[in-house]
């Protein structure tokens, strides 16, 4: 029976750290600190000016915008300006190389008129985001999102288990925060995860 | 008295007259119920599917006539074949109450020419009009024994069970009649169904007149759809022999079925599956790769064909693949526009070229293609269905550095692809010379009508996509792709999609749209197993390539006008749109209900083939070969 006992605690701890991955407190704790880090730097380098340059008027035209007969509609409308966007992918790639361990550093910028909502505007080569669901054009504002572009602060998500984010204000020139970079990483990096 | 015995007489006459009619009504019923009750055994068509209870399905119904067209004179089951391909046929049995059977199909060769291939058919039950139909095949002995109800089906009350026949003809076949038999044994009776199959001396050809390819995006789904596998390894199932050993048989069960298959390693921001690309150190001047590890175990029984060495296709490479190639690999898109970018892209794809060459892979087109779209946010430029005219300044680049990156008299085929609809028209104009090879959405290459001819022969290829029907949908309705293809003179059709059952394809199947093949890991198989849609394809691209043969003696033209009336009753311009007005505004412009109506005219004149029109284009090719004799 004792035999039996240990074979089951032992198949179910195998099962629990699989099913969860977890770093010890102290790693996770300077993941948590690196990432931090990075996106404190993310906040000065990143211009607010540019960032808002990113998403063309056509595309802001058509992002609500619902045919029923055309589900495609404001993804098909979807443009960006390039020089804009290579500016600051460039910035948002060598920020997350401050990281020592895969980190993407993602774009976020609210909408104007519509508040509640905001898009992810520049993803990364890790294809890793606590916030986006695969896919979307615009989605609904977590609540951490709004404390940052409310009160100008950094908040870190641990929300989803495994993963670590730390959002940070992006400013313009006239010291408004304009946007959010989403400084991410997770505990245990799926190789095959958004490969499609 | 004499009244008496008067009355009597007639009392007993009465009463023998009413015990013989009872006796003739139970006789009767009697005879009756052993006819409802007993086993039976129907051969059907290939385009008309049975369900669990013994019917058509509803979709196939307009081709009921085609019901006895199995049969002959003396009720056996009569097959006309090339050599060289498959004949198939449904075999149905028929329990009118729960029971076990052993079901026997034999077509005996002594020299093994004639090979059958039987399958079980799973009834998939759809949500979407709560109905069953048969579609995934599951492998079994040519002797099978099991009951019904099917336990592992789980239909209530079922009362059929189809089984899909392929009867293989190897190309050496001696010519004439074999004779063979099906044989039901149930309920301690013995159906027998004699089967007649004449072989005749033409030979389909090994190559196809259209390629059909089935796409596939990475590799997750081969963990979710082998979970049980999966889970046995969990940190290194996607490095283990099962893993590769289970993508070289997707590729070999779309091989076997006169297909080819494609899976893409990279997303939309350009994260590449670690068996998809050789492992890729330093940065600017000195990134070069360090293993070829993964990518070889991947790709090295695929470009030498190995893989394919026990198909009865024999062993040939793989025609076409996806290279890992995208804007941030190899070369680091943070250095994009500098010299850093080139320096890391043709230090690399120069790599990749000499590593080709040395293993002797130059049977395959390596493709570089850009699969990535701007509202996925990882680059601002679509590779993907260009809309955007601006965007096509990115493939003059990605051009240039693939020139310099490759020697001029390489033996390794690199070609560059792009997958265009909206622009297409422009970009065949502005890539000329660039892209080689064009897969084209068919809706708007409908408006197009010299666009085949045009590129072809400047020695580009052209495919054109879509995806595959509905099991709700009519038997026939798969055919439409191939023969679309072969009417329209385009080099091939791609499935965008084949390997997605989706959650639940066994009891709650959401049609399989995105399927056209299964995880057979349900029934103890550590490999995918086909559809009768797939068979079908396969069947009628077996058609075409015959059909093809024959433009020595008719014309092209007159051969696929004959194969349009026979199969829908339509003209060779049925199947293609009148150019629209749209098509001269700038394609930035265009909306996709405008598409629609431009496309309505190919859309009713194609919708919904009978379950009898690739049948009817079959005879045709069987009967042009008989005259050829």
């Amino acid at each position: 029976m004792k035999i039996l006992y240990l074979i089951v605690l032992s198949v179910s701890f195998t099962f629990a750290t699989v099913g969860i991955p977890k770093l010890s407190p102290e790693a996770s704790v300077a993941m948590q600190k690196e990432l931090e880090d990075v996106a404190r730097v993310g906040s000065v380098m990143v211009d607010g000016d540019v960032c808002q340059k990113i998403v063309t008027e056509q595309a802001k035209g058509f992002l609500f915008a619902t045919d029923p007969r055309d589900r495609f509609l404001a993804g098909d409308n979807y443009d960006v300006d390039d020089v804009a966007f290579n500016t600051v992918k460039k910035t948002l790639t060598r920020l997350s190389h401050l990281a020592s361990f895969p980190a993407d550093v993602n774009l976020w910028m609210p909408i104007e008129g519509h508040p509640g909502k905001i898009q992810l505007v520049i993803r990364n080569r890790n294809e890793m985001s606590q916030f986006w669901n695969w896919g979307e054009l615009y989605g609904d504002m977590v609540p951490q999102m709004e404390t940052v572009l409310k009160t100008g602060q950094r908040v870190t998500v641990t929300s989803k288990p495994g993963w670590i984010s730390v959002l940070a204000p992006v400013h313009d020139s006239l010291g408004d925060v304009v946007g959010l970079i989403e400084v991410v990483s997770q505990v245990k990096v799926d190789a095959h995860e958004n490969v499609k | 008295m004499v009244v008496e015995i008067l009355l009597h007489w007639m009392s007993s006459a009465v009463l023998m007259r009413r015990l013989q009619t009872r006796f003739v009504f139970l006789f009767l019923i009697a005879i009756y119920s052993q006819v409802l009750l007993a086993a039976d055994l129907e051969a059907l068509p290939e385009f008309l599917r049975s369900d669990p209870f013994g019917a058509i399905v509803a979709p196939d119904r307009s081709g009921a006539d085609l019901a006895s067209s199995l049969y002959g004179a003396k009720h056996q089951v009569v097959l006309t074949g090339c050599r060289g391909g498959y004949v198939s046929f449904h075999l149905v049995v028929k329990l009118p109450s729960p029971s076990t059977y052993t079901l026997d199909v034999t077509i005996p060769d002594p020299a093994n020419k004639v090979q059958i291939d039987l399958f079980r058919e799973w009834f998939h039950f759809t949500d979407s009009d709560k109905r069953y139909y048969p579609d995934a095949l599951i492998p079994v002995h040519a002797t099978y024994s099991s009951r019904l109800p099917e336990p592992d089906n789980r239909i209530p009350k079922q009362t059929a069970q189809a089984f899909w026949v392929d009867v293989y003809v190897a190309p050496d076949t001696r010519l004439g009649i074999f004779s063979g038999t099906a044989k039901l044994k149930a309920n301690s009776k013995i159906t027998t169904l004699p089967i007649q199959l004449t072989v005749l001396a033409c030979v389909i050809p090994g190559e196809d007149v259209v390629t059909i390819d089935h796409n596939s995006y990475g590799s997750s789904w081969l963990a979710q759809q082998f979970a049980g596998s999966y889970q046995r390894n969990l940190d290194h199932w996607f490095e283990s022999n099962q893993f590769f050993e289970l993508i070289h048989a997707y590729h070999r069960v779309f091989y076997e079925h006169r297909g080819i298959f494609h899976q893409l390693g990279y997303g939309h921001s350009g994260k590449v599956g670690p068996e998809f690309a050789p492992v890729l150190e330093g940065s600017g001047r000195a990134k070069h790769i360090t293993s070829w590890g993964l990518y070889d175990r991947h790709y090295g029984p695929l470009f030498d064909g190995t893989a394919f060495s026990a198909s009865r296709r024999g062993p040939r490479p793989i025609p076409f693949v996806y290279l890992p190639i995208n804007p941030e690999w190899p070369a680091s898109y943070e250095f994009w526009g500098e010299r850093g970018y080139e320096a890391e892209f043709v230090n690399v794809v120069s790599e990749m070229e000499r590593h080709s060459r040395e293993k002797g892979w130059t049977h395959t087109n390596f493709e570089v293609f850009f699969n990535h779209k701007k509202r996925y946010k990882g680059f601002p430029w679509d590779g993907d269905e260009v809309r955007f005219q601006k965007d096509l300044k990115y493939f003059l680049e990605y051009d240039r550095l693939l020139k310099k990156a490759l020697p001029p008299n390489t033996p390794v085929h690199f070609v560059f692809r792009a997958d265009v609809s909206w622009d297409m028209e422009q970009q065949f104009k502005v890539l000329n010379g660039v892209v080689k090879l064009w897969c084209a959405g068919g809706g708007i290459l409908s408006f197009y009508k010299d666009a085949p001819k045009m590129l072809r022969n400047r020695g580009d290829v052209i495919w054109y996509y879509g995806g595959p029907p509905s099991v709700t949908d009519s038997s026939a309705a798969i055919t439409e792709f191939p023969l679309r293809a072969w009417l329209w003179g385009v080099n091939g059709y791609v499935h965008w999609l084949t390997v997605s059952p989706g959650e639940d394809p066994w009891f709650h199947f959401d049609g399989g749209r995105t399927a056209l093949v299964y995880s057979g890991e349900r029934f103890g198989l550590t490999e995918p197993i086909p559809s009768i849609r797939l068979k079908i394809q396969r069947n009628c691209l077996q058609d075409l390539a015959v059909l093809d043969t024959l433009k020595g003696r008719k014309s092209l033209d007159s051969l696929r006008a004959e194969a349009t009336r026979r199969y829908n009753d339509s003209s060779l311009d049925d199947w293609w749109n009148p150019r629209p007005a749209l098509a001269d505004l700038p394609s930035d412009q265009w909306l996709g209900s405008a598409i629609d109506d431009a496309t309505r005219h190919t859309q009713q004149a194609l919708q919904h083939p009978a379950a009898s029109a690739a049948y009817k284009v079959h005879q045709y090719a069987l009967s042009l070969q008989a005259e050829a004799k």
